[in-house]
């Protein structure tokens, strides 16, 4: 049959799928064209029956002409949207769901490709099964009469046994197998709150057969066998999702070693959906992922941080400034009548230049950003484990940025020794976090001459200093920020007597906001750029 | 003139009822009946479930019963008389080795298990293997992160019992002529006061290995880091018999 009859199969049995599986929001599935073997067109996809791509389903007309004489192919094409449509509508649903399965998976597995076959082999059961229960479906009769190898025979065998359908799989095979498939079948795969534990009980039990036939695979020096209802990749999801998933990922883990394994193991499939980082991790071509630079920036973007504005000197608008003779072709509205005696005449009439004006204008801005961040060995390493000073200086930069404001990072342990890293006034993200993230470990000192190179010459100007405050130079620092007049937000992380000795000697100080922060619940109350007495007209003396 | 017919009302309603109602988007709605079909699945996880709370039940009572202040001594008498007491709760429920493996799995979820002491725990699970219907149990705990104690308690004659992963001290003590096979490690008292049986561990075995008993086999697959005081039995180390024999000497670290 050709493509054209498979898409007329499509339309005609769309609205029906749609009405049992309760409208799901996706397109009209398309069919891909059968490949012409003269052209040079592939055959290895043969066995996949169904593609999904950012929602958009395509059934292949090889896989479905390939198994007409076993089954009808209106039959065929019903059991496999049946499938796909419930991965969009209850298994995995989203892509972090699918990441912490994932994840649950690698910790049995240890192996990546392993983890990666046994988690999509529990998304297509908890699918299939969903969809047996709850829909009249031809899933069944489809795996009946798909090709299996010694794990698909396992499944196929799990099916006859939970569905109580006979899939005409022969008891022979199932003895071999009867302790896994009885393992298998004692997993809620319907109840979502237990999928972590229900597909780590699943790799566990299906573990020894994946093995060995990883062994059998790499002996014949080839890939296994494609899955008939389609492989689970990143593919499945659009870019907006995976930047959800990403962001929940790291805001349920809360660990940045398990974040990190995640992203290195699907690096090339991140990579392939835009994630290849251009000196950071945004979309793009470029280096491989920084899966740490990834971490903090998708954590973050859980924090939003509020940034009080400030009364900028901004550029007005035109304004009348001086005179100058009217020539015929001028506009008239610019005639100054009072100074050309109501008279339109040449010589006489004069009309307004406008200028375009300066002053203080009522409109609110946000300055650019300083942000110094303490990176001594007495904080924590933010590439081994989650540094709340990372995070909350990560979240001050995604406040400053989304204002269209530029942040420079100064990042220092001991500073007058060269533990230091500078980065100028940018809006490049990754080119921030990058510079968040350096860790150098030694001493904390500030060395003030390169600060004042990133100050000077900027009238307005915030500064953020997130420190643990055990800084030897503290009492420079405390003398330092009692000569400027610029907004500073100063975090620390944990009590300690520094400290306390800092919050006293700038107490008095009302551009200077204190915060402490002892576990990430304290970021958002970060308040960026707080004035006390903000409205208070007297402005804030000199010392 | 003023006519005498009143002035028509304007309806909300369509003239045609019916067909207002066909133009519903939701009528179709009324007529949709979800239909879900009772599987094989459902009953077995139901099953599972309330096999697997009352094995719960039964631990939780034995720590009410035999660890009160959520402290537990390894003694003698203490092991007998928790072994007498999961003895008890375990003979009333009817399970399988899978449900003991799931047990041992829920042990580390403190929202299933709130208490996990690694004592009691290893003599209900000894008592469980114990009463099981199987005659050989494999338990797949290589995942599981608490090593547990006391596993393989007085395994039975005709009993086997095979743990994929380490073990903690005491396994296999009291041995009554079960064959116990650890794949992997376990630590120290391994196959104390064991009167029969074989125990194969198949990497490595902690100190006093065989301590006090009275008979059978331990055979050690890597290194035996010391023995207790052997009153009859073998130990063989990587297919070598170490005791008896005048190489090794007790308790001494090799």
């Amino acid at each position: 049959m050709k493509e054209e009859n498979y898409q007329s199969i499509i339309e005609e049995i769309w609205p029906k799928l749609r009405k049992k599986h309760l409208y799901p929001e996706i397109p009209v599935p398309k069919v891909r064209s059968t490949p012409d073997p003269e052209q040079g067109e592939s055959q290895e996809d043969e066995g996949v029956g169904l593609e999904m791509k950012h929602k958009q389903m395509v059934i292949n007309g090889a896989f479905v002409s390939q198994m007409k004489g076993k089954m009808g192919e209106k039959r065929i094409v019903e059991a496999l949207l049946d499938h796909g449509i419930t991965h969009y509508t209850f298994c995995p649903w989203d892509f972090h769901t699918h990441l912490r399965l994932y994840s649950e998976a690698k910790k049995v597995m240890g192996d990546k490709e392993l983890a990666k076959k046994v988690s999509n082999c529990f998304i297509d059961v908890i699918a299939d099964t969903h969809c047996v229960k709850k829909r009249f479906t031809e899933i069944p009769e489809l795996h009946r009469n798909l090709r299996k190898g010694a794990v698909e025979e396992v499944i196929a065998s799990l099916y006859q046994k939970i569905w109580g359908i006979d899939l005409g799989i022969p008891s022979s095979k199932i003895k071999g197998h009867a302790d896994i498939i009885r393992r298998l079948a004692r997993i809620p795969y319907l109840d979502r709150s237990r999928w972590g534990e229900s597909i780590q009980k699943f790799a566990r039990s299906l573990k020894p057969l994946l093995v060995e036939e990883q062994k059998e695979q790499g002996a014949k020096g080839g890939k296994g066998e494609r899955n008939p209802q389609g492989e689970h990749d990143l593919n499945h999801y659009s870019n907006e999702e995976i930047d959800q998933g990403l962001r929940d990922h790291a805001r349920q883990t809360m660990a940045l070693s398990d974040f990190k394994d995640v992203v290195e193991d699907f690096s090339e499939e991140l990579k392939g959906v835009g994630y290849g980082m251009e000196g950071g991790m945004g979309r793009g071509q470029g280096n491989p992922i920084d899966a740490d630079v990834l971490f903090y920036m998708k954590l973050a973007e859980n924090y939003s941080i509020p940034l009080k504005k400030l009364p900028l000197e901004e550029k007005g608008s035109l304004h009348p400034h001086s005179h100058s003779p009217w020539e015929i072709g001028s506009p008239f509205q610019d005639v100054d009548i009072w100074t050309s005696f109501g008279k339109i005449m040449p010589g006489i009439t004069q009309i307004w230049t406008r200028r375009e004006g300066k002053g203080r204008g009522k409109m609110e801005g946000t300055p650019d950003c300083l942000i110094a961040i303490d990176s001594s060995g007495s904080m924590i390493n933010p590439r081994k484990s989650l540094s709340y000073a990372v995070l909350g200086a990560a979240c001050a930069t995604n406040a400053y940025l989304q204002n269209d404001s530029k942040v420079a990072v100064y990042n220092f342990s001991d500073a007058p020794m060269g533990g230091k890293d500078i980065l100028s006034y940018t809006d490049r993200r990754e080119d921030i976090y990058r510079a968040l993230c350096k860790y150098f470990g030694g001493g904390t000192a500030l060395d003030f001459e390169d600060l004042m190179p990133l100050i000077q010459g900027r009238k307005n100007l915030d500064l953020f200093i997130i420190t643990d405050m055990k800084i030897t130079n503290l009492e420079q620092l405390v003398g330092f920020f009692g000569q400027i007049q610029n907004r500073v937000t100063a975090v620390h992380i944990g009590d300690n007597p520094y400290a306390a000795r800092f919050e006293k000697a700038v107490e008095k100080r009302k551009n200077i906001s204190i915060y402490t922060v002892k576990r990430k619940e304290d970021i958002p109350h970060i308040v960026l750029g707080r004035i006390r007495d903000y409205f208070n007209p007297n402005p804030i003396k000199k010392p | 003139m003023k006519s005498s017919i009143p002035p028509k009302k304007n309806s909300i309603l369509p003239s045609d009822r019916e067909n207002w109602i066909s133009k519903n988007p939701f009528e179709e709605f009324k007529t949709f009946t979800a239909s879900t079909h009772d599987l094989p699945l459902d009953q077995i996880v139901q099953s599972t479930e309330a096999i697997m709370d009352r094995i719960r039940l039964g631990y939780e009572k034995l720590l009410e019963e035999e660890a009160k202040e959520l402290v537990w001594m390894v003694q003698y008498n203490t092991i007998i008389k928790a072994y007498e007491v999961a003895e008890k709760y375990v003979k009333e429920i009817d399970y399988s080795a899978e449900d003991i493996e799931d047990f041992c799995f829920a042990l580390e979820n403190t929202q299933k298990v709130p208490y996990l002491i690694p004592g009691p725990a290893g003599v209900y699970i000894s008592a469980l293997c114990n009463y099981a219907k199987e005659e050989e149990i494999a338990l797949k705990l290589s995942e599981l992160k608490t090593e547990i104690n006391l596993i393989g308690f007085r395994l039975p004659k005709g009993k086997r019992l095979v743990i994929e992963g380490d073990t903690g001290d005491f396994t296999g003590i009291g041995l009554e002529g079960g064959e116990l096979v650890i794949e992997g490690n376990a630590k120290n008292w391994t196959g104390a006061g064991m009167r029969g049986g074989k125990i194969l561990i198949k990497k490595n075995i902690g100190l006093h290995t065989g301590e006090w008993m009275m008979g059978g086999e331990i055979y050690v697959g890597g290194r035996v880091r010391g023995l207790g005081n052997i009153v009859e039995g073998k130990v063989y180390e990587r297919d070598k018999l170490v005791y008896p024999g005048k190489v090794r000497y007790p308790n001494l670290y090799y």
